[in-house]
């Protein structure tokens, strides 16, 4: 009977030992944890690596997760900072910057660090890891393709300009659209009708924009030497205020400071539909001899220009939005694509310091477009090196 | 009630501006200038009241007293009402611009420059993909002849000249693909308000 | 000061934003943020000048007879009733069922979608003169366009080449394309931005 009992004792022991052992086994823990500062940062966030537990992927292969804990003090409570996958052996902790954040992660503090491998009912945890703090790096050390390309446009830019400087004559191919303005302003002058620009869409701190003023200028000073009258409707206030100081310019430099009207440069509305509404009202009464659309358009770029045909108007159109050019070039006489908007300023004015920056382009092109044959043979044979000169870090 | 009279007014509104298509006449000018009155109000209002107030109010209430900056060259700004002193508002003018300037600056040069540059850089042969080898070919050669075509400082003359004509067939290609993939978006507006008159306001449609 | 302040703050600002750019530092991100809101807060007040602007431009047509001055008076009322409606309530006013978002609601809206579905005439008529040109770009247009609409539309046993004609469209020529287009508006805008920061480009800053 004795006998009996042990051993029945003993086969439920076993049995509870061999479920327990099933339902609750221990995973390994991570080792070698270290914590360091997170590079090319603001100077809050620490990076935490590890090497895996023997049991992920391997071993009794029953780690699922790590939790990553973090403490100011090696002895004291640590709190979960958040997970990675198992296979996953990195972990950066980031931290807000303002005070009030709850996630707050002061700068210039040490931060002691454990790693957890989690199985479905137990974990392991690492030793404690060295003490680390944040701070923010003065170069990001990722973007140096950058800087390249900075300083390269940058010379380029400068050797060019001091060269127009110096007297070189600059060639330009010759531009449809840009030839076309002069005859333009004149049509409008000859016909005793107004020209009406329009800036587009665009606020003031949109490159496009800026593009379209450069142009302004020179076309307000044509048309106050031809004392012929522009008007202005305007999408933004800003664009406005800024139009109104680049034509009150253009008409100074004219000779011609009375002529210049303020009311001709107004505000219409900033909904979209609501200016396309105004303007087509506009060429519609007034009956400009010329449109020009030069700066941010969106899908009202279609209605205005069809209305400005309707009108009898000769357009020239120009803007960086690709989406629209396929309907400027339907329904224009002339459109400048793309870069040929930026380039405008430098065909009007012909000032050699503009000149020499078309040439800085040109150049960025060019190594552009070694970059490209370069790298399609080293994609082609596999030269990973060169390939990675040209990964960019955003 | 409010619904109905609201249904009422928005289909004759809607009349109004399809009468446009006919010619210019008063209903159409009446629809648009209550537009162009209407929106600028409403514009005015949001921008306040989701723009103005967390901005600036409510930073500066907040203690968030750097924000007085902006709000002095706001100011600033209002100054082009007086002209003998509305020569300070180019101040804020320049704060706008320079701000812009040097922030695209680099954006332009790495998502449009450098990024697409990136993306352009693919094996111009794969062994053993026909297909994949052609298709990497003509991104590589379209975007080489597209480039060679937006080059300003050269004639396209000869050679360089056949470069830029296969670039510019290149971008006619791209720009007939996106009117085309444009025209469908831009029908279904249109049965959009002829399904809101006809279905909405007359209700022969359900 | 009146000439030089302006371009000295372009200049240093500009130079400002690209070095931050490279500097992953707090305190120059924190200045590049409040340099954004700046911006913003600017703008909310030069809607000031905006508004003025339009009122007194309606004003003067009404005050002069000028034709269609009536008009200009719906205009003014339109924008005085929206302000009233929208500023006096308060927060309140942006609440749906209240009269301002009715009026947003049952007038704004509609007219706007049906300026916007105008474009659907549009897109007709100028497809009709650009394909009139006959010249050889106008003729690569339409053929591309009609590959990309006709992709959705049944054609038999022409279906699937056309469907496989225009996925290759777009995928490949189309892609190629694009990015050059981009490569040139990228160095185009970095030049303009260049031109700016340098003072080359000065005529958006007037003189006196």
């Amino acid at each position: 009977m004795r006998k009996i009992t042990i051993s029945l004792l003993t086969i439920f022991l076993l049995t509870l030992f061999v479920n327990i052992s099933f339902s609750q086994e221990e995973p390994l823990p991570p080792s070698e944890v270290k914590a360091s500062d997170t590079p090319n940062d603001n100077g809050h966030s620490i990076t935490v690596t590890w090497k895996l537990s023997p049991d992920d992927g391997a071993g009794k292969k029953n780690v699922v997760a790590y939790e990553i804990l973090r403490s100011d003090n090696p002895e004291g409570e640590f709190e979960i900072r958040g997970v990675a996958p198992a296979g996953e052996s990195r972990f950066d902790d980031k931290g807000a910057k303002e005070k009030t954040d709850k996630n707050y992660l002061p700068g210039h503090k040490n931060f002691y660090y454990k790693v957890r491998a989690k199985a479905d009912k137990t974990f392991a945890e690492s030793e404690v890891s060295n003490p680390a703090f944040a701070y923010g790096q003065w170069y990001h050390t990722g973007k140096t393709t950058v800087l390249i390309g900075v300083i390269l446009f940058s010379a380029f830019a400068l050797y060019f300009i001091n060269l127009a400087r110096k007297g070189k004559k600059l060639f330009v191919r010759p531009l449809a659209g840009i030839e076309a303005v002069d005859e333009a302003i004149g049509r409008a002058t000859e016909m005793g009708k107004p020209i009406l620009y329009i800036i587009g869409l665009g606020s003031a701190d949109m490159i496009a924009t800026i593009a379209s003023f450069t142009i302004l200028s020179r076309v307000a000073k044509k048309t106050a030497e031809y004392q012929t009258p522009i008007l202005i409707p305007c999408y933004d206030s800003v664009v406005m205020a800024v139009a109104q100081e680049t034509v009150r310019a253009a008409y100074l430099e004219a000779g011609r400071p009375d002529s210049y009207k303020e009311e001709n440069i107004f505000f219409v509305t900033s909904m979209q539909f609501a200016y396309v509404a105004g303007v087509n009202g506009i060429m519609l009464r007034e009956r400009p001899a010329t449109n020009f659309y030069l700066g941010k358009f969106y899908a009202e770029s279609l209605i205005l220009a069809e209305t400005g045909s309707v009108a009898g108007s000769i357009q020239i159109s120009g803007t960086d939005e690709i989406a629209q050019i396929p309907f400027f070039i339907a329904a224009t006489d002339y459109t400048l694509i793309g870069e040929e908007l930026y380039a405008a300023s430098a065909y009007l004015g012909k000032e050699p310091v503009l000149l020499g920056t078309l040439k800085a382009q040109d150049w960025g092109k060019a190594l552009v477009i070694i970059s490209l044959i370069l790298g399609a043979l080293a994609a082609s044979f596999n030269f990973q090196f060169f390939l990675n000169l040209f990964r960019v870090q955003l | 009630m409010v619904e109905t009279i609201g249904i009422w007014i928005a289909a004759i509104l809607t009349l109004g501006i399809f009468s446009f298509l006919y010619k210019d006449n008063p209903f159409y000018k009446f629809c648009e200038s209550l537009f162009v009155g209407v929106s600028a109000g409403y514009w005015f209002a949001t921008t306040f009241w989701q723009v103005m107030m967390p901005k600036l109010v409510d930073n500066l209430a907040a203690g968030r007293w750097i924000y007085i900056i902006g709000g002095i060259f706001g100011i600033l700004m209002l100054l082009r009402l007086f002209p003998k002193i509305g020569w300070i508002s180019r101040w804020s003018l320049a704060l706008v611009v320079g701000t812009t300037a040097g922030l695209y600056f680099t954006r332009y040069l790495v998502s449009n420059g450098m990024v697409q540059t990136e993306n352009t850089i693919m094996p111009i042969f794969v062994t053993g993909n026909l297909p994949q080898t052609i298709g990497n070919l003509v991104i590589v050669v379209g975007t080489f002849c597209g480039l060679v075509y937006f080059f300003f400082s050269k004639e396209h003359k000869g050679t360089f000249g056949g470069f830029a004509k296969v670039g510019i067939w290149f971008i006619m290609v791209s720009f007939g693909a996106s009117f085309g993939y444009t025209v469908m978006s831009r029908m279904s507006l249109l049965l959009g308000r002829l399904d809101y008159l006809f279905g909405t306001w007359l209700g022969l449609i359900k | 000061m009146r000439k030089t302040l302006p371009f000295a703050i372009v200049t240093g600002v500009g130079f400002f934003m690209l070095v931050q750019y490279f500097v992953p530092r707090e305190e120059f991100e924190i200045i590049y943020e409040w340099s954004l809101d700046w911006i913003i807060v600017i703008g909310c007040f030069a809607m000031l000048l905006g508004l003025w602007s339009l009122t007194m431009a309606s004003i003067h047509k009404v005050q002069r007879k000028t034709p269609g001055w009536g008009y200009s008076v719906i205009a003014l009322i339109g924008l005085i009733f929206m302000l009233i409606v929208g500023l006096y309530p308060g927060q309140a006013s942006l609440v749906k069922g209240s009269i301002f978002m009715l009026f947003f609601e049952y007038i704004y809206i509609p007219i706007q979608a049906t300026m916007f579905s105008l474009l659907a005439f549009y897109i007709a008529s100028a497809a009709y003169r650009a394909f009139r040109a006959r010249t050889i770009l106008a003729t690569i247009l339409l053929v591309s366009a009609l590959i990309i609409m006709l992709r959705l539309v049944p054609l038999g046993p022409l279906s699937s080449v056309n469907q496989w004609l225009a996925n290759f469209i777009l995928t490949v020529p189309n892609m190629a394309a694009k990015r050059a287009f981009w490569i040139g508006v990228g160095l185009g805008a970095t030049a303009t931005a260049l031109k700016i920061m340098l003072g080359i480009e000065r005529t958006y800053m007037g003189r006196d």
